[in-house]
């Protein structure tokens, strides 16, 4: 038997094995399919549809896998590797779940304190190695000593670390986890789909299966990219299906969740308006008070109209929501876009302004609403002691008697939600600022130029180059700053006490949300409002994307 | 070169800072030994090797001085308990709600084995089976009685939500009270004897301390200045409701099925508790934080529990307590507050944890605590109330035993057994905020809260 037909009969033999493995795996996922639905696994419906959704998946990919290796194809192999690798990574985790590898990081954060000085140790060592540079060895062939003495300190510091951080016990305890069946079975596990994806990566499997370089890089492509999209359909596109299903559900997060239909969304959205015979007229004289609340009323003379609603806390949400919204973006938009023409300016001094303006981007929600807080109280706050002192000065200079209006920003439910306004606006207008600057500075100069042979004041140039010039960073800030808005939550939370205000006057979607989901127990209401936000939201985006793609000056 | 020379010395220098940090005392960080969670690595280990049970335990300490001294005592109490080894996790922070990271553990089984809950969570915990009943391990256990604790918090930690009954023979124990505590006046003394107004001490020593005298009090501070105020309460149900039930109302109905906010009574304290921020003008206005005021000297009568102690402490005025005054109901409608030690339904060692919860309310542990001043002991020992006098400042420490005595009648805090009081407090909160803020008429509110807040129940 020559060299190549040993290779090739050993190439036979692993498409022989892997064809038995594509059917093995297809086979164990459809028992494990009827395993779930014979009731032999205790489990919630939705966890059961999820299982049978990834292994009828697994069952059909598979088989097709088997069926293109047999037909000595591509595909099979490109099926074949993404089925490996996704059942490797999935081993994985496994392991390093069942071996506590994450409560062991945990871990190792508490102790890490303990072991900094030895890193330091490892540090030295490494600038020991450094100092070699102003000794250098007659002979370049030979380690210097300096370099040796480094080597071993660095050595010698890393192994203390892990030593002090007790790494060495976690290690063990992890292997010794990893000895037990379900260990046993995730290490299993790793050897099995390990070796399937060695075999398959071996250039004369590739070759049997006519691989061309092309798919050699789509799969380097996707394994790249891999760690990203997992991550994505893990931690994002899961939660985000989940979401929409318990929004149909009375889920609590802890017991196993009713299915409910559409009754969340139909609680959300039942509303009323019924017309009042005098303007005072109580709410239960005129809708079924068992099922509707009061949100608001609207009067004309002696008569008006009564907006009533089962969940009135949605539609108070609602309403402060878009007031926020319909102050906020603008607030942060235009002074951000006058602030930036200033900043865009070669005055002395311009650096220090831009990293002035956007410090409060960078700085945390909650110090920066504790800081407010303080300024905002009404009887010992620097914002009314100001302002008594304003006026103060004011009557004396002029000798009248204007009354101090003793703002009560934050307990006056007429002033509680412009004073999260100002605090949102003044947030986010710095950051919004650097996003106008960047745009200004990709404005070609010579239309300035062209505009100002042609007698352009500044005004001129500003309405009629810079405003349009810069339509695209416009409407991406626009954009981005209304989607942050809808979503206020930090400021209100810590700013105000209790967090809905005064009548609920700052009660917002996304607060709502979390009071029903986390601190009421109603996560699955509070997916249905998720999902209704989202809506909104999505609504509103689609709108400036239409009006934008009608405005452009690049598009026309 | 010179760059690379300058990387260099920085480097240096911070190799040596680390040597020196190395070679210097232990740092801060491990002062406190048993507020470190042991490493997860090591904590099998110990289990394994030793056999002991490790149990994490949680409470909501206000401040740093409570986290230590709830860490001192768990290493004393990991010492004392036979086969178990203790973890103690301090619960809360600006960022971190206490209850709301506590739920999201419990959803995520990662919840401690034991945890203190306020008496008004402690229906929605037991009703969704998040904590164990542990009613069986306390009847075979020699020498505990129920009765040894205030019969207000033990109504509700003894309900049986199945039978409606509640007890010792109730067949229900969802946890023991790990403290008391009520309402006082924190007194500005130099304000009132500057005002020249009576002193609330005196009047309350000659049975003359209520609602009149105290407008009285408010009035003549707040005359001071246009930034010195008679009183000042923070905004959720305990200052407000305190008025409530002074008048003869009250949040419900006297078997807390429904609403009772509407009623003349209620509606009546609410009335008087709004002159003060509308009519009189006398209270730093509602809503917003009134401790700074009261630490910043312009605030003469101030209205919080014995938690606030501690802080008030630091101020640099003459300062005491007094009992709130009394109301047209003949009592002041104080609240007894209280929160418990709870096990977690889903804990490995029940008895183990039933073990700790006992071990963390005997007298003895319940004395340290109340030492540091924040609270007050849930046994019902003279023993422990006599000890608690001792702990001064404030001098007048018998006003908070005044509050929480039987004549004095207190409302025990307490959860809605028959319907959501999350809900409730969600509907009532902001309601009664627009009513002290001005914006809503007492008229009004009497008119529609209870139809809104009757919803709550049985949810």
């Amino acid at each position: 038997m020559t060299a190549q037909s040993r290779i090739d009969a050993q190439t036979n033999l692993i498409l022989r094995i892997q064809i038995v493995w594509r059917g093995l795996v297809a086979l164990l996922s459809a028992i494990s399919i009827g395993l779930i639905w014979l009731r032999m696994m205790e489990m919630p419906l939705w966890q059961k549809i999820l299982l049978s959704i990834v292994g009828g998946l697994v069952v059909v990919i598979s088989s097709y896998g088997a069926y293109q290796i047999l037909k000595r194809s591509h595909s099979g192999r490109m099926v074949s590797l993404v089925l490996d690798y996704l059942g490797f990574v999935v081993c994985f985790v496994f392991a390093l779940n069942v071996g506590e590898f994450f409560i062991g990081i945990d871990a190792l954060g508490e102790n890490f304190g303990k072991g900094i000085p030895y890193l330091g140790i490892t540090a030295l060592g490494y600038f020991l190695g450094m100092l070699e540079e102003y000794f250098p060895v007659k002979n370049k062939n030979e380690e210097s000593s300096l370099k040796s003495v480094s080597k071993w300190v660095m050595l010698g510091g890393f192994v203390l670390f892990l030593w002090q951080v007790n790494a060495l016990n976690g290690i063990i305890y992890f292997l010794g986890k990893l000895t037990q069946p379900s260990g046993l079975i995730a290490v299993t596990g790793l050897v099995i789909f390990g070796m399937s994806l060695w075999s398959l990566s071996r250039p004369n499997v590739a070759h049997a299966l006519n691989v061309k370089t092309g798919h050699e890089q789509i799969i380097n492509g996707w394994l790249f990219l891999s760690p990203n999209l997992l991550g994505f359909l893990i931690f994002f596109a899961g939660p985000l299906l989940l979401s929409f299903y318990f929004s149909f559900t009375d889920s609590d997060a802890i017991r196993t969740p009713n299915w409910l239909g559409f009754d969340n969304y139909s609680k959300i959205l039942n509303i009323k308006f019924s017309r009042l015979d005098s303007p005072d007229q109580l709410a239960r004289d005129v809708v079924d008070i068992k099922v509707y609340d009061e949100v608001g009323r609207f009067t004309l003379g002696n008569t008006g109209i009564l907006f009533a609603a089962a969940d009135k806390f949605f539609w108070l949400a609602l309403r402060n929501t878009l007031t926020f919204v319909l102050f906020a973006v603008p607030l942060s938009v235009i002074p951000a876009l006058l602030l930036s023409n200033i900043l865009n300016s070669k005055l002395p001094g311009m650096k220090f302004y831009r990293a002035v303006y956007f410090m409060p981007s960078i700085a945390a929600v909650v110090g920066i609403s504790l800081v407010w807080q303080w300024l905002y109280n009404a009887t010992i706050g620097y914002i009314n002691y100001f302002i008594t002192l304003g006026i103060e000065f004011w009557n004396n200079l002029f000798n009248v008697a204007v009354v101090d209006p003793k703002i009560q920003w934050v307990s006056d439910e007429n002033t509680a939600l412009f004073a999260i306004i100002i605090i949102a606006a003044w947030q986010t207008m710095g950051f919004n600022t650097v996003l106008f600057l960047a745009g200004l500075q990709n404005i070609p100069g010579e239309l300035y130029e062209a505009a100002t042979v042609d007698g352009a004041g500044a005004w001129d140039k500003f309405w009629g180059i810079t405003l349009p010039m810069l339509a695209p960073t416009t409407f991406y800030v626009v954009s981005t700053t209304t989607i942050q808005a809808m979503q206020v939550f930090e400021q209100v939370f810590i700013l105000m006490n209790p967090p809905e205000g005064p009548n609920n006057s700052t009660i917002t979607l996304v607060l709502y949300l979390y009071r029903s989901g986390f601190q009421n127990f109603q996560q699955g209401y509070a997916s249905a409002i998720a999902w209704v936000l989202f809506i909104v939201i999505f609504g509103l985006t689609l709108i400036q994307f239409q009006r934008q793609r009608r405005s452009s000056i690049y598009e026309s | 070169m010179k760059k690379n020379l300058l990387v260099k010395i920085m480097g240096l220098l911070v190799i040596a800072s680390f040597v020196l940090t190395a070679c210097g005392t232990p740092a801060a960080t491990e002062a406190p030994a048993m507020t470190e969670a042991p490493a997860a690595t090591e904590a099998p280990a110990i289990e394994e090797s030793s056999a002991d049970v490790t149990l994490r335990w949680r409470t909501r300490p206000d401040n740093q001085e409570e986290i230590d001294v709830y860490s001192n005592i768990s290493t004393e109490l990991d010492a004392q308990l036979d086969g178990i080894t203790l973890t103690y996790e301090p619960g809360g922070s600006e960022s971190a709600n206490y209850q709301d990271q506590l739920r999201a553990e419990i959803a995520a089984g990662t919840a401690p084995d034991v945890f203190w809950i306020p008496g008004t969570d402690v229906a929605d915990f037991a009703t969704r089976g998040l904590i164990l009943n542990i009613n069986d391990l306390a009847a075979n256990t020699e020498g505990f009685n129920v009765g040894d604790f205030y019969e207000g918090p033990m109504y509700h930690l003894t309900f049986n939500p199945e039978t409606s009954t509640t007890g010792a023979d109730s067949g229900a124990l969802w946890g023991l009270p790990r403290d008391v505590s009520t309402f006082a006046l924190y007194l500005n003394l130099d304000l009132i004897a500057e005002a020249g107004a009576p002193d609330p001490r005196e009047l309350a020593a000659n049975g003359e301390w209520d609602w009149e005298a105290f407008l009285e009090v408010s009035q003549a501070t707040r005359a001071l200045g246009s930034d010195i105020y008679g009183y000042g309460a923070s905004a959720w149900w305990g200052p407000y409701g305190v008025w409530l039930n002074a008048s003869g109302g009250g949040f419900f109905n006297e078997d807390r099925t429904a609403c009772a906010l509407n009623t003349e009574e209620s509606l009546e304290g609410l009335d008087f508790q709004r002159s003060l921020y509308q009519d009189y003008d006398v209270a730093t206005p509602y809503g917003e934080d009134p401790e700074p005021v009261f630490r910043a000297g312009k605030v003469a009568m101030f209205q919080n529990g014995r938690w606030a102690t501690p802080g008030i402490r630091t101020v640099d005025f003459n300062w005491d307590v007094v009992e709130l005054p009394a109301g047209p109901s003949g009592t002041p409608g104080n609240w007894l507050f209280w929160g418990a030690y709870v096990v977690n339904a889903n804990t490995e060692h029940p008895e183990e944890a039933w073990a700790l919860v006992q071990a963390l309310t005997t007298a003895e542990t319940q004395g340290k605590v109340a030492a540091l001043g924040a609270n007050i002991p849930s046994r019902v020992s003279q023993e422990a109330l006599d000890a608690f006098l001792t702990f001064t400042p404030p001098a007048n420490n018998q006003a908070f035993l005044n509050g929480i005595a039987p004549e004095a009648a207190p409302s025990a805090e307490g959860p809605l057994w028959a319907g959501s009081w999350p809900e409730f407090d969600k509907i009532m909160g902001p309601a009664i905020q627009g009513v002290l803020t001005g914006s809503t008429t007492v008229e009004d509110f009497g008119a529609t809260i209870c139809d809104e807040a009757d919803k709550a129940f049985n949810q």
